[in-house]
């Protein structure tokens, strides 16, 4: 296989700009919040578990205030801490606790392109299945699909995070999406 | 599914994602057109990507609302500089103290009266000293001169003039 890809390319667009100032950890952290949400997010937690993340990773922040060489370590250690901190909930499994009909009732609340009774059943099914899966993904598979399809990092960068290779990334994207990919078809999803 | 779909499998993600180089995409492509499992694995993993991240963005808008308010002003305690500044006003304190123990002369401060009065007996003394040495210059009143100068030594000790008077006398 060519190793050669988009994510390398990401790679050494991200390398050229890593900058070496000094940052400053409530800084990054005012900056990154969205992506921590996201991380919150897509680790599937509730309103509530996710404000006692962001609050025990914020005073997390400011305890360690000015202790970060660079701008890239000061953010990659609030994803490391927003992310152990999601998994704790995780492994608890406080994660994907709301069900495929109460997603769709919001999404068709905001903007829906969903117009037929029988497309929504359909729909809420297949949810119903992946909400499931990700709740019962193991965490090492977990982790690496949301920072690299929801919060748009590359592998390297999640690499970096979780303390594993680019190509361990790689391989265990392939597997989570192996897994979530088979589940469907076990389950005869119409596709 | 035989062995080629297999190696095929490997590379379905990544050919989903669109990280293939031209010429392995065409492998996969070709393979695809006459394979109807792979061809249904990719469409589930596009499918599965879609509904994950439906999910996720569902959680998203819940997150979205949550406001943490961040104290902009908490800063890292500076000790460096807060143990220099102590350091110099130690020094200025001890400087000062060493100062005033060593030149200031000890006792009380003297009041304004005080140095009026020393100021008056300066010039009372030094006035009968300078009329004793023009008494002083004849032999008549040399006797006379000799008890003023006793006197300005024992009414002006602490002046000048007493000091003056003490060597004059006979």
């Amino acid at each position: 296989m060519n190793e050669k890809n988009a994510d390398f390319e990401a790679e050494a667009d991200n390398a050229a700009s890593e900058r070496s100032s000094e940052a400053n950890f409530v800084d990054i952290f005012s900056a990154e919040m969205g992506r921590l949400k996201r991380i919150i997010a897509g680790m599937g937690l509730g309103a509530s578990d996710a404000e006692d993340v962001l609050q025990d990773v914020v005073i997390q922040a400011l305890r360690r205030a000015g202790k970060c060489q660079t701008k890239e370590d000061g953010f990659r250690w609030l994803i490391k801490v927003t992310v152990n901190r999601c998994l704790m909930e995780h492994r608890r499994r406080r994660s994907f606790c709301r069900r495929a009909p109460e997603i769709l009732k919001r999404r068709s609340e905001t903007n829906t392109h969903l117009t037929g009774t029988d497309e929504k059943a359909i729909v809420a099914e297949e949810l119903e299945i992946m909400r499931e899966t990700l709740q019962e993904l193991d965490e090492s598979l977990l982790t690496p699909m949301v920072l690299r399809y929801f919060c748009d990092l590359n592998s390297r960068q999640v690499g970096l995070i979780l303390a594993l290779s680019p190509s361990t990334v790689r391989s265990r994207l392939r597997e989570a999406r192996m897994i979530l990919a088979k589940r469907l078809v076990e389950r005869g999803i119409e596709l | 599914m035989g062995s080629s779909c297999k190696e095929i499998e490997q590379m379905l993600v990544d050919y989903a994602d669109g990280r293939l180089s031209p010429g392995e995409s065409s492998e996969v492509a070709a393979h695809l057109a006459k394979c109807e499992d792979c061809r249904r694995t990719l469409e589930a993993l596009k499918r599965s990507l879609e509904l994950a991240g439906v999910i996720w963005e569902d959680g998203l808008a819940e997150t979205e609302a949550i406001r943490i308010p961040i104290p902009r002003t908490a800063r890292k305690f500076q000790w460096p500089k807060y143990a220099a500044i102590a350091a110099g006003i130690l020094l200025v304190v001890t400087i000062s103290g060493l100062w005033r123990a060593l030149v200031r002369p000890t006792g009380q401060e003297p009041t304004f009266a005080e140095i009026e009065r020393r100021i008056s007996d300066s010039a009372s003394a030094t006035r009968l000293l300078a009329a004793a040495d023009m008494l002083a210059k004849y032999t008549d009143t040399k006797a006379i001169a000799n008890r003023q100068y006793h006197y300005v030594v024992k009414k002006y000790p602490q002046t000048p003039a007493a000091a003056e008077a003490k060597l004059r006398i006979e």
